[in-house]
């Protein structure tokens, strides 16, 4: 069993359980569907970098450059009025995507502590002026995506991305693969250094393995997973802007992930349907939605030491 | 308070709309709604404010050409944030059901927002965003703007240079689609008639550090300054140019933003600034003076020309339904009708373009004692081209 | 670009950069000596231009209220450190990050209910309105030239206080050991407060000198707090006097971009940022 914890099994049973049945019962309001859609994908890119940040130790505040990077990848690869195959052009997206988190980790990983947060911070946001101030990419007003690609494998068409609730079941996919692929990387021994080498570094190093090797290959996982969570935002809408990646965005991801307790992955999906539930509620009750949003976060890193998941977790373990 | 709504209808109306949702067929009686998608907090909420308070005005005073129905307001807060705009568009559009939806400011959240509206039942009307695609390429049947295309207020300006007998003009913006399209609007005009762009700087958005470049402007020594900013930035700008001590030897021009709502702030340092726009506060017009009236009783202050395009909007829906008569279920009839709409507005009488746009006058003012009085009109019923507009 | 152009943006340049001192010497400071790391730190340069724009409406005189908004400021720092900051000291500091994060939204909030969204303007003080010549048709405004000398006196003062006197000494030795401070009976308590209190006000007193020559918006305290981050990571978090460093070359480099290469100028600091950092790992002057 990759979920050692009772905590964890019980949210995750009700959470699958719940979210597999949200497009049956709201079939006929589309808008839910989305919204829902939005915060699975949001969960993704939380988790990937609650992996990063919990597990390896790597607190980035440039995550999301990889978030939008995976919107603006499928555009430029893309013809813009041809349908292309989802997963095919989803492996290049990936692949590329790897690609730039190799050369960017490599970068980044010379540095540590509070620089690693600040040349992370750095990259993404050269690289948000980047598209910002590019012509060529649509600058501050983004692109359009006019076709939605095909999902077919081998001729065979499970899913049409056009119907929310079809694009719902993918999104809440990607959310299962995600986390079961983030818990076997960790339960393995790859994982298990990964961890050593947060908790004490020196020490893993002396028993002769390449931290640094360990850290990149970590960093490009994650990139890479919040590369599919950018890909899945943009074609939901069939849109990219550049402030998908602002430091905004990944502070907020950062806010998710610390609600949810830090390093649990679950937690990551508590975090982001908390804080986007919230935010829900707030804007919906007062003009002066703000302050109720920054007084809950004040109030809950007062009050939940460890985030939700560690509050769950004192009061179901015994 | 009654900015604070109940939690209690909001949940209410969540689950009702969650549970039946049925088709808009909105029938006389039936209540109106209107979706308002306009950044309340953040750098562009003043504006937000200050379009919606003209919007609902409007329909106050219009309340009789509903034929008694109530109109429903959806508000929600862009954030001037595009990444949001999709989604807070469908909720309009599949949730609410709005029957017209406002918005927005920013054109980064326009785009978000034509994505999801673009040829949809729901009518759109933009109270702000001036980027040329919305009434260009991506210009729609179900889209209308009461505003302006980002070509308006700067293409007269070319012509305004000319007369004043500058050759020479730098030209300084920020790099993004608004300030793009209003230095090339100046040059289209200025260029064709004999003028020379010395230089045209692109500055990154939205920075302010303007210091520099006004220094550099000292250096080049041209005949002439045009440029666009807005808000924060408009105020910057012109307070450096005054500080570098270049007010009062080269000449400032600007698209009409440079000095709206910005007066106070900018105190003496915009005397003698001239700018183009399709409105002035003081603007001599019946209407006009009615409308200042009617918005400083209902808000307590001066309405602006934000307030001025949001009242548009709202004249826009009152008189489609009116004539109508209260019937706006079938969608196409509105769009006919509202296209054909002349509408008596503060800034002047306009009628909208085939690719929806007002066609209006543009006016050229100069500040003076803090004031933009108008000198003239620099181009009447000036049409937007609706460059790659196919309808 | 002519040497006559060359020095007038040199110096438009330094300027630039001592501003931005002044705004980043409180956030490295407060990161040197207490370890956090304050998101926040943006808001408090909102808030001292915000209260000077107040205050200056109500009495009149840019003096008065540039005293009475740093007193305030002063105040609202040692609240927040008494109230919130104090409660997460041994916690992990990703905890400090998120406390400051939901600082930011309510101090956005609090400014949009307190003083609306209007964008303002304060006046230059009248006895510092004039300007000298400078160039054949531009001259330079003595309000500047004086904000420029305040930024110098301010980074003067704090390192005369950090290096020479009693609380400087508590402040260097509490940075590289708690324990021994606490041994030698000094409430380190208190010591956090002050420091936390200082760096406010700086962050305040900066919005304050920057008032009159910027547009007072909702948003700008976010605006500036990159680029603080920026200045401080070059000098070397938590160093003085490499924040005083990296402000000088971030604003004249920014200022040579802006000119030259307009549209690349957003991307330039923090390619430099980067460079720095791959040959000192630790910035500039890191301890």
């Amino acid at each position: 069993m990759i979920f050692e914890k009772r905590t964890e099994r019980i949210v995750l049973a009700i959470f699958f359980v719940i979210a597999l049945c949200i497009p049956l019962f709201l079939e006929d309001n589309s808008f839910f569907v989305g919204k829902v859609t939005t915060i699975l994908i949001l969960a993704v890119f939380v988790m990937s970098l609650d992996f990063l940040v919990g597990r390896v130790g790597l607190v980035t505040l440039g995550h999301a450059l990889f978030y939008g990077l995976g919107g603006y990848l499928f555009v430029i690869l893309t013809p813009e009025y041809e349908a292309v195959n989802f997963w095919v052009y989803a492996i290049y997206v990936m692949g590329i995507s790897a690609l730039v988190a190799l050369v960017v980790g490599v970068v980044v990983l010379r540095t540590s502590g509070i620089y690693f947060i600040m040349i992370t911070l750095a990259i993404s946001q050269m690289v948000y002026y980047f598209f910002f101030d590019s012509l060529e990419f649509g600058g501050s007003d983004g692109l359009f995506i006019f076709m939605k690609p095909d999902t077919s494998i081998f001729g065979l068409s499970f899913l049409d991305l056009d119907n929310p609730s079809h694009f719902y079941y993918l999104s809440l996919l990607a959310v299962l693969i995600t986390l079961v692929a983030i818990k076997i990387i960790l339960r393995s021994r790859f994982g298990r250094i990964v961890e050593a080498s947060r908790l004490n570094p020196e020490r893993t190093e002396a028993l002769g393995y390449n931290i640094f090797a360990f850290r990149l290959i970590s960093y490009i996982i994650g990139s890479t997973l919040a590369a599919y969570a950018g890909l899945l935002f943009a074609l939901q809408y069939g849109y990219v802007n550049p402030q998908f990646m602002t430091w905004e965005m990944s502070g907020t991801a950062l806010v998710m992930s610390i609600l949810g307790g830090m390093g649990t992955i679950y937690g990551a999906i508590l975090g982001t349907i908390t804080y986007e539930g919230l935010l829900y509620i707030f804007e919906h009750l007062s003009d002066d939605w703000m302050l109720f949003m920054g007084g809950s976060i004040i109030l809950m890193v007062l009050l939940l030491r460890k985030g939700l998941a560690g509050y769950l977790e004192k009061l179901l373990e015994k | 308070m009654s900015r604070i709504k109940t939690l209690a209808s909001a949940v209410l109306a969540t689950t009702l709309t969650a549970g039946l949702s049925t088709s808009a067929l909105a029938a006389a009686g039936d209540p109106v709604k209107i979706g308002i998608m306009l950044p309340f907090s953040g750098i562009y909420a003043q504006l937000g404010e200050a379009g919606r308070d003209g919007l609902k005005l409007a329909l106050k005073e219009k309340a009789s050409a509903l034929h008694g129905s109530p109109v429903e307001f959806i508000e929600l807060d862009t954030e001037a944030k595009p990444s949001r705009a999709p989604e807070l568009a469908s909720s309009l559009l599949n949730q609410h059901e709005a029957d017209f939806v406002i918005g927005p400011v920013h054109s980064g959240v326009a785009m978000g927002m034509i994505k999801m509206l673009r040829g949809k039942d729901t009518i759109m009307i933009i109270p702000n965003a001036g980027s040329a695609a919305a009434t260009g390429p991506l210009c729609a049947p179900n889209i209308f703007r009461t505003s302006f295309s980002s070509w308006q207020p700067s293409y007269p300006m070319g012509k305004v240079a000319l007369d004043k007998g500058y050759k020479k003009v730098y030209a300084i913006s920020w790099n993004y689609g608004m300030g793009r399209e209003s230095l090339d609007a100046f040059e289209e005009s200025f260029t064709a008639g004999g003028g020379e762009i010395v230089e045209k700087v692109l500055l990154p958005f939205p920075s302010t550090n303007f210091q520099s470049h006004v220094s550099d402007i000292a250096a080049t020594n041209p005949d002439a300054v045009f440029t666009f900013f807005a808000g924060g930035g408009a105020i910057k700008f012109v307070k450096d140019y005054d500080a570098m001590g270049l007010r009062g030897k080269i000449p400032l021009l600007g698209s009409g933003f440079l000095t709206e709502g910005t007066l106070q702030a900018q105190g003496d340092a915009a005397e003698g600034v001239l700018t183009g726009l399709h409105y002035a506060e003081q603007l001599d017009v019946p209407k006009n003076r009615e409308f200042r009236e009617a918005f400083n009783t209902e808000y307590g202050h001066y309405p602006d020309i934000y307030a001025v395009q949001g009242y548009d909007a709202g004249q826009a829906i009152a008189n489609t339904i009116g004539q109508l008569e209260g019937d706006i279920s079938d969608k196409q009839a509105v769009i006919s009708t509202m296209e054909k709409l002349t509408i008596d507005s503060p800034r002047g009488e306009f009628t909208f373009s085939r690719a929806h746009n007002p066609i209006q006058n543009i006016y050229l003012r100069e500040v003076k004692d803090g004031v933009n009085v108008v000198q003239s009109v620099a181009a009447e019923a000036l049409e937007d081209p609706a460059r790659g507009c196919k309808l | 670009m002519s040497t006559e152009l060359f020095f007038v943006q040199l110096i438009n340049g330094l300027q630039y950069g001592l501003l931005l001192f002044l705004i980043a010497s409180g956030l490295t400071l407060v990161f040197g000596v207490m370890g956090i790391l304050n998101l926040a730190h943006g808001s408090m340069y909102m808030v001292g231009a915000y209260l000077v724009w107040y205050f200056v409406a109500v009495t009149g005189s840019f003096t008065v209220s540039a005293i009475l908004s740093a007193v305030i400021a002063l105040g609202l720092g040692i609240l927040i450190e008494r109230v919130l900051i104090q409660r997460l000291y041994n916690r992990n500091h990703l905890d400090q990050v998120l406390l400051t994060i939901g600082m930011i939204f309510v101090f956005n909030s609090l400014q949009s209910i307190l003083w609306g969204n209007d964008p303002y303007g304060v006046a230059v003080p009248e006895a510092l309105s004039g300007s000298v010549p400078f160039t054949d048709n531009s001259s330079y405004p003595v309000y500047r030239i004086f904000a420029a000398l305040i930024c110098i006196a301010i980074a003067a003062a704090l390192y005369f206080m950090v290096s020479k006197t009693r609380l400087g000494m508590l402040i260097r030795a509490g940075e590289s050991n708690r324990e021994m401070v606490e041994a030698l009976g000094v409430n380190i308590k208190s010591l956090y407060t002050i420091v936390f209190a200082i760096g406010v006000m700086l962050a305040a007193i900066s919005g304050i000198i920057a008032a009159p020559m910027r547009s007072i918006v909702p948003g700008m305290g976010e605006s500036v707090l990159i680029t603080c981050f920026v200045v401080v990571v070059i000098g070397g978090m938590g160093s003085i006097k490499g924040a005083f460093v990296g402000a000088l070359l971030v604003g004249v480099i920014s200022t040579f971009a802006a000119v030259l290469m307009p549209t690349m100028s957003n991307m330039v600091i923090y390619l430099f940022m980067i460079l720095v950092l791959l040959v000192k790992p630790q910035g500039l002057f890191a301890k």
